[in-house]
């Protein structure tokens, strides 16, 4: 571990080092307690320190009910959190804002609104005219490779074009912060990668900071700097694993890869793992 | 291919209809009913037909759809009084339902001698009766969608800089119009009884009114000319709130 972390950075897209000011995003002894209908508690996140540097993409990893979504709602301003801190650039999260752009894994289109009006809705929401805010949604959802499906509604496009227009909608207002919740996991295998690679493009040119949920080892290692693999009853996080692989990284030449395919097996023996044994 | 679909459901959807008209046919025909109490489906089609032409049916009817509009108005701005203040304050929202609940099962029929005692024979009481009658399947129906918003459309409003209070016109009514126009088509249905039955207890106008004076005096062909009034009435606003509910939410899931 300590060797990958010493190791001279690859690439250009190398993992952001040690910033001097404050972290993009700061989590500071996190929990989440739930009550359970019997009137117990259920704690759901155990004291959470994770820091994450301005334009660096962490992946949350982790088994089924570990919190994983909890933690992303609590940095999102979307469900405070029963003890510890969050801040955003040194200042405390209070509640959501636009700095913070989430994409979920149920895509959460306005389905009275065409894939336009969706793109659109956060750059009116910010005062843009009707008629900036559609000329600059038109570039967004080009970008995102979906040109021509303007007029559509979400309910007529499949769940990969669904994704890519939350994705465009939340681009569109201009967030330093990305957070996304499995935002593949509803997707077949094939329409993930392509939009595995699409990301990793967007990411790689305008480098916003991505704080991404995942259950997909692989998928977690293309995409990260860091991977912090978290366990379960209670939500801790187990470890962070930097991930040493250059970038701009590609699917073909990491597969072959053996620090790929070494981070995947690694990976893959953590979340396995007992949670008691990590602790 | 929907619009031969379409059409096609329409021809089938007629059959069950024909059928009805057919067996009140043969009742006839075979001399089951006496024509005396049971006038020939034929004869009121076209005692209906001829009364288009004559305008004191059609003041009947005027008058019946005005109180059916004005009722219905009525209702849809109770509803979004209520639905506004409930969406605003967990108060407001808390102190509502059970009320909504305990009136919603109230026959309001059963209030009509009271209204027309407070507030005469005119158009006022049966007004309020149409609204008080539709007011309730709405409000329950919205109630409903309005519950049932997927949180993660208010987060995502929320996230693109949209206030607590901003996503109430934003998100909530949008994502609610559905329940809405739905709790409206039975609305529409409970208003035509209603209205009619208001009109046929105490009324100079109005279709009900017609259907009394007409028994009044035995005239059995119009007797029917009435009913079948407000079944085309019924019909033709149904399609009307279909055809509001097609373009409203173009971007929702069909409701059929
Ligand atoms: N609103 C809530 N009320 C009660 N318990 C909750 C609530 N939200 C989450 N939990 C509980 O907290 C734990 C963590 O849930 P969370 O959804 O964050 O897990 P996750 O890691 O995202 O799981 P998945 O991979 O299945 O999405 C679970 O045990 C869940 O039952
Ligand atoms: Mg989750």
């Amino acid at each position: 571990m300590s060797e990958a972390l010493s190791a001279p950075l690859a690439g250009r897209g190398a993992p952001a080092v040690p910033h001097p000011g404050p972290p993009m995003i700061g989590m500071a002894g996190v929990t989440k307690t739930f009550k359970r209908r019997d009137g117990g508690t259920h704690l759901a996140l155990d004291t959470i320190d994770l820091d994450v540097a301005p334009g660096e993409f962490v992946s949350i990893l982790g088994p089924s009910g570990c919190g994983k979504s909890t933690l992303l709602y609590i940095v999102g301003g979307f469900v405070a959190p029963s003890g510890g801190k969050v801040t955003v650039s040194g200042d405390p999260v209070t509640g959501p804002g636009p700095d913070r752009g989430p994409v979920f894994q149920e895509f959460a289109l306005f389905p009275w609104k065409t894939v336009l009006g969706n793109v659109a809705y956060g750059l009116r929401e910010g005062g843009l005219s009707r008629r900036d805010a559609e000329a600059r949604a038109g570039e967004l959802i080009e970008r995102v490779g979906l040109k021509g499906y303007e007029r559509f509604y979400p309910q007529a496009l499949s769940g990969g074009m669904k994704q890519r227009v939350a994705i465009a909608r939340t681009l569109a207002y201009g967030p330093k912060i990305l957070l996304m919740d499995e935002p593949f996991g509803a997707l077949d295998a094939h329409t993930r990668i392509k939009l595995q690679n699409q990301l990793l493009e967007l990411w790689e040119r305008d480098r916003k900071t991505v704080l991404f949920v995942t259950h997909a080892v692989d998928e977690a290692v293309f995409l990260s700097d860091r991977v912090a693999v978290m366990s379960r009853q209670p939500g801790r996080i187990k470890e962070v694993v930097a991930i040493d692989l250059p970038r701009p990284r590609h699917r073909d030449e990491l597969l072959l890869d053996r620090r790929y395919q070494r981070h995947v097996i690694d990976l893959e023996r953590m979340i396995e793992d007992p949670p008691d044994l990590a602790s | 291919m929907r619009a031969v679909a379409g059409s096609l459901h329409g021809l089938v959807g007629l059959a069950p209809i024909a059928g009805l008209v057919l067996a009140w046919q043969v009742l006839l025909t075979a001399g089951w009913v006496p024509s005396a109490l049971l006038p020939s489906p034929g004869a009121v089609l076209a005692r209906t037909v001829a009364s288009l032409g004559d305008p004191a049916f059609l003041g009947h009817l005027a008058s019946t759809l005005y109180r059916l509009a004005a009722g219905f108005a009525i209702a849809l701005a109770i509803v979004f009084a209520l639905g506004l203040a409930g969406a605003t304050s967990r108060i407001a929202d808390a102190a509502l339902r059970p009320v909504i609940r305990v009136l919603a099962p109230i026959p309001k029929i059963a209030l009509y001698p009271a209204l027309i005692l407070s507030l005469g024979f005119d158009d006022a009481p049966k007004i309020i009766l149409v609204a008080a009658d539709a007011l309730f399947p709405i409000l329950l129906a919205t109630y409903g969608g309005a519950g049932a918003v997927e949180q993660k459309l208010l987060w995502s409003a929320r996230a693109a800089g949209t206030s607590r209070a901003g996503t109430i016109l934003k998100v909530v009514l949008p994502a609610t119009l559905p329940s809405i126009l739905t709790g409206s088509r039975i609305a529409l249905v409970v208003a035509c009884i209603v209205v009619f039955l208001a009109e046929m207890i105490t009324s100079t106008d109005g279709l009900g009114y017609l259907l009394v004076r007409s028994g009044r005096a035995f005239q059995t062909v119009d007797m029917f000319v009435p009913l079948l009034a407000i079944s085309a009435v019924g019909l033709a606003l149904d399609g009307a709130l279909a055809a509001a509910r097609r373009v409203l939410l173009r971007g929702f899931p069909e409701e059929e």
